[in-house]
């Protein structure tokens, strides 16, 4: 019997082979498709699952809680380590500090200055107690390594490119920032990439005793910084809620007695949550929020649905000319299951078919999977999981495409299916048919609509008129430490005898940047004002570099300390003043300071990503806070500028890496998961309009064999072309009709919230819509056109002959 | 082996209703040859659905081999058939994707026959219709009169008790006509009921009875002599 559904399965495969041609172009298109963001949306729910800890492991984290915000921090002041290990004996706590930025200079045989490396995913000052959360493999040491000062365990990897191999890395003493001598004790294997923690410099804690204050690190209950962070491990059957009741008296004790302007508290943020929650800082490359992994999976699904829509389409339309068939096979004594399983056993003929395919395609496409999302190692596609995935995919689809089609064929009466071929309104489901159109189309056309607001808002943050220059600006890091600070005057004398360089600036950070510096602040001697005040230090070039403008007052004055500011308009209006010119003279006290005069006012510039409101802003000198140097350049013969930047920074820091990156660039990176989705939209948007299209002509296509005999007699009776042309495809322009309409609302919403991200943004105008519904009823034309037209023009006698 | 008593079958669509058969009343015993005759639509092939259990009357009792089946379901009536009934149409409706011998072949497969002994009987009876060296071309290849040939075969493979023709030469010329009607008489001599609908009476001169039907009814029965 098998054998049999088998035989006719195959046959009737081969028989309509421009229908299978279809189906499996479309299915298989589809899977591919989805089981792509399948792979992506696995790949994201796996950071650190491989924890053995992982349901147990926390980060304390810190809020503080303003008149009107709360603002969130990664990290906890230091002193908290010791003050939980004491009042929470119970619990297992592990701390680190990441610095970023820093440079890691390895003894070389022929190179005497050795080679310099500066890691891009941090390097970590870290307690031995944080193997006791976290689980690691060593291939030499253990966590005893990092027990005391100057000691640092590399990972495989790192160990193998600074050394060659890891075996010989062992006991070798490598420099960090030029002053900190580090003995390698010990190798971790390499972590895997899906993990919130790249560790592959490892420094020992105690270290930070000595050189803490060249860190930031600073034992004080007054200083909160990202970077340092202490994660727990709740004993087996504990409840965060249990410890956060706990923190909360923690924080109590410790925090009320110095109260600011705001109530600070800790509490707990499970490792699950890292990788997801915008709110904190991970140290992973990037945090992706469940809300875009949701819209992956979303989309996943509807194309998916949207290729079983097309089986669905076609089988059930074919299934008129298979009436006479399944009519002979009920006559002959078959049942309707066994009917139903024959059709089923085609389908999933089909589908596996399909599914070959699909696997073939996204065995090519996998390598360009990191321009859509931020998977940076290589994926393979034969994993345990990614073929249960296939294999799920599979199941869904045959089902999904089977079942209906298979209801329907094994329904019909063999009486009406003898008598003769069917005429195609008296095959059920073309009702059904139509709403599924209708379905493909409304999710091409969300789609569509999406890609139109997306794309549109990545050209309106790349145009954006940010109130600074931020092209051919060369920015990098500088070292703090007390010799590079006593050459940087020089060094700036220096880079502006080249011709190529227009202005240099040493300051904190750029204009739009990640930081995140704040302080409270009073202002011309009132009681301190309820909100934080945002810092930058710069020297006096700053504004010429990065073409800032005043609106009131003069610049700063060229100064080493901090003696007078500059703020911005935001914190004028803030102030409740109305002319900027009123600011000039008074006095601003940052903290518990001293009070400094205001000199100037800003014109207002985006301080940091366009998501972000401009902050109140406060600029001043205070030279040993610079790490950041800012280049400006002529737009000619920018690679010999760099050429003689290069060479006048080894003059004079030969013990640092010379790693410039354009300001340019450092800005696309705030939008890099934006730039992703947007490419995302673009390409699936394609998929689906092209699934559905060719859904569309595999429809028309059967009408265009229906109607041959109708059109045959309408042309004998007179009609023109055009009007054989709208009997083929009026329907469908209603379809697509009724598809936009239930696709606005939806895109419209969709589209609201994800714009809402960014407080610069784009208005959500009309004009989107419109795109999508004349874009999908042209397309649409296009499609059913062709073969429109061919039926339309053809001979009618012999039309009327084939009867 | 048949009796049917005031069977009724009414059509219903939108607009009309049509009696198809009005409390129609008909006997027919083991081994008879009976045609059916009478003009186009009165009901001819409306009758033979329901003998052959394609199709449920609306009223009235049917006893195959005195067996109430007027109500039975959909699987009670494709069991009974795939036992008992053998069709053969004008249109020979013959599967286009499988050839002669998988259209022979499927009524066995239907039946649970192991392949074995399928191919055993198929080619024996592909060999009684003249058919075999044609047993591996698809219908399309065939001429009218081949393919009823095969039709009859397929219809006959599964011995059944009775067989129903629903105008068998409609769709021929004489010679093949006369030839597929010789083949009927020889499947009657060996035993099969057989119930035909034709519109010839040179056919209808096979039987041994002839039922002429108007509007649903039976008007007049002939005993062929
Ligand atoms: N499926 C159907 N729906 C509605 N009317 C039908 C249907 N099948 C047959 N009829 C009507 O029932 C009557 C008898 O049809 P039929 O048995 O096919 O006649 P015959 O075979 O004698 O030519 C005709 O009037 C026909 O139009
Ligand atoms: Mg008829």
């Amino acid at each position: 019997m098998f054998s049999n559904y088998l035989k006719t399965a195959w046959r009737s495969i081969v028989r309509n082979k421009a229908f299978s041609f279809i189906n499996i172009t479309g299915l298989s298109v589809g899977i591919a498709a989805s089981l792509l963001l399948f792979i992506v949306v696995q790949y994201e729910m796996s950071y650190d699952t491989f924890q053995p800890n992982y349901d147990r492991i926390y980060r304390v984290v810190t809020q503080d809680k303003f008149d009107k915000d709360i603002t969130t921090n990664s990290g906890i002041p230091v002193p908290a380590l010791k003050a939980l290990r004491v009042e929470l004996p119970n619990i297992q706590f592990g701390a680190l500090r990441s610095i970023y930025g820093s440079q890691i200079t390895v003894p070389s045989a022929n190179n005497g200055a050795g080679n310099k490396f500066i890691e891009e995913s941090g390097i970590f000052y870290l307690e031995p107690q944080l193997f006791e959360v976290f689980t690691y493999h060593w291939l030499a040491g253990g966590p005893s390594a990092l027990k005391d000062p100057n000691h640092v365990v590399l990972d495989e990897r790192t160990a193998g490119k600074y050394f060659g191999s890891w075996q010989q890395a062992i006991g070798k003493t490598i420099t960090l920032d030029n002053f900190i001598p580090l003995k390698v004790s010990g190798i971790l294997q390499n972590v895997p990439a899906n993990s919130n923690l790249p560790l592959r410099v490892l420094v020992s804690f105690a270290t930070l005793q000595q050189y803490g204050e060249a860190y930031g690190h600073y034992d004080s209950w007054n200083n909160t910084s990202s970077n340092f962070n202490i994660f727990a491990l709740l004993p087996p059957g504990m409840k965060a809620a249990d410890m956060n009741r706990a923190l909360l008296q923690f924080s109590k004790t410790h925090y009320e007695p110095l109260r600011g302007n705001s109530i600070k508290t800790n509490f707990l943020q499970p490792l699950a949550e890292m990788h997801f929650d915008r709110r904190f800082e991970s140290f992973a490359d990037h945090v992706t929020s469940r809300s875009t992994l949701v819209t992956l999976l979303l989309i996943g699904v509807f194309i998916i649905l949207m290729a079983c829509v097309n089986f669905i389409n076609l089988s059930t339309a074919l299934a008129v000319n298979r009436s006479k068939e399944m009519g002979i096979r009920k006559v002959l004594g078959s049942n309707r299951m066994q009917l139903f399983k024959q059709v089923m056993s085609e389908t999933t003929g089909i589908v596996c078919i399909a599914v070959i395919v699909a696997l073939c395609i996204a065995y090519l496409v996998l390598p360009y999977i990191k321009h859509i999302a931020s998977i940076e190692e290589p994926l393979s596609l034969f994993t345990p999981t990614t073929m249960g995935m296939v294999g799920g995919i599979g199941a869904v689809v045959i089902l999904l495409a089977g079942l209906y089609p298979s209801f329907v064929m094994s329904k019909f009466n063999p009486i009406t299916a003898l008598k003769n071929r069917m005429v195609s309104a008296s095959v059920h489901g073309v009702s059904l048919r139509r709403g599924l159109v209708v379905m493909q189309f409304t999710i091409s056309q969300i789609l569509v609509i999406a890609t139109a607001v997306a794309v549109s808002q990545m050209n309106f943050i790349s145009k954006a008129d940010l109130g600074f220059q931020k092209e051919s600006v060369l920015i990098m890091n500088v070292s703090a430490d007390s010799a590079s600070l006593s050459k940087e005057d020089a060094f700036k004398r220096q880079l502006l005898q080249i011709p190529g360089v227009q202005s240099v600036s040493f300051s904190t950070d750029e204009p739009s940047s990640e930081n995140m510096w704040t302080t409270n602040f009073a202002y011309d001697h009132q009681p301190d004002e309820k909100y934080q005040l945002a810092l930058k230090y710069a020297d006096a070039d700053y504004l010429k570099t990065f073409g800032l403008q005043l609106v009131a007052g003069r610049p700063i004055q060229p100064s080493d300390t901090l003696r007078e500011g500059i703020i911005n308009e935001t914190l004028v209006r803030k102030l409740g003043v109305k002319n900027p010119h009123e600011v000039i003279g008074k006095t601003i006290k940052l903290g518990n300071g001293k009070w400094y005069p205001i000199v100037g006012v800003v014109k207002d510039f985006k301080t940091h990503s366009l998501r972000d409101d401009i902050k109140p802003l406060f600029i001043s000198t205070q030279k040993d806070f610079y790490t950041r140097l800012a280049i400006k350049l002529r737009t000619s013969q920018m690679m010999a500028t760099r050429a003689a930047i290069e060479k006048s920074w080894n003059q004079f820091y030969p013990d640092y890496a010379f790693a410039p990156s354009f300001f340019e660039e450092q800005i696309a990176r705030f939008y890099r998961q934006e730039e992703q989705l947007s490419l995302l939209y673009k390409i699936f948007a394609g998929l689906a309009i092209f699934i559905s299209c060719l859904g569309l002509y595999g429809l028309v296509s059967f009408m265009v064999v229906q109607k041959t005999k109708e059109v045959g007699i309408r042309k004998v009776l007179g009609a023109s072309i055009t009007s054989l042309l709208q009997l083929f495809s009026k329907e469908f322009t209603v379809l697509i009709i009724v598809a936009f309409f239930i696709a606005v609302p939806v895109a419209w919403y969709m589209m609201h919230n994800w714009l809402n991200n960014f407080v610069y943004r784009v208005p959500l105008n009309a004009w989107f819509f419109i795109t999508a519904i004349t874009g999908s009823i042209l397309i649409a034309w296009i499609t059913v056109g062709y073969k429109a037209i061919k039926a339309a023009v053809a001979n009618p006698v012999k039309a009327l002959r084939s009867e | 082996m048949i009796k049917i008593r005031d069977l009724e079958k009414i059509y219903r669509t939108e607009e009309v209703e049509t009696v198809a058969l009005n409390k129609i009343s008909i006997d027919v015993k083991e081994g008879e040859f009976v045609a059916i005759m009478g003009p186009s639509g009165c009901g001819k092939s409306t009758l033979l659905n329901i003998l052959g259990l394609l199709d449920d009357p609306d009223n009235g009792s049917f006893l195959f081999n005195n067996i109430e089946v007027a109500h039975f379901n959909e699987r009670k009536r494709a069991e009974l058939r795939k036992h008992n009934i053998g069709f053969v149409f004008q249109s020979f409706n013959l599967i286009d994707e499988l050839t002669v011998f998988e259209n022979v072949e499927l009524p066995l497969i239907y039946t649970g026959v192991k392949s074995g002994e399928r191919k055993k009987r198929v080619e024996e009876v592909l060999d009684k219709m003249q058919i075999m060296h044609r047993r591996n071309h698809y219908p399309q290849q065939l001429s009218g009169g081949q393919q009823q040939r095969v039709a009859v075969a397929r219809a006959v493979v599964n011995n059944p008790k009775l067989i129903l023709a629903d105008e068998p030469t409609g769709n021929l010329d004489s010679s093949n006509g006369n030839e597929v009607m010789s083949l009927l008489t020889d499947l009657n001599e060996q035993g099969t009921t057989i119930i035909m609908v034709t519109h010839s009476e040179h056919d209808a001169r096979y039987s041994h009875r002839i039922i002429r039907m108007l509007d649903g009814q039976t008007v007049l029965e002939n005993i062929m002599v």
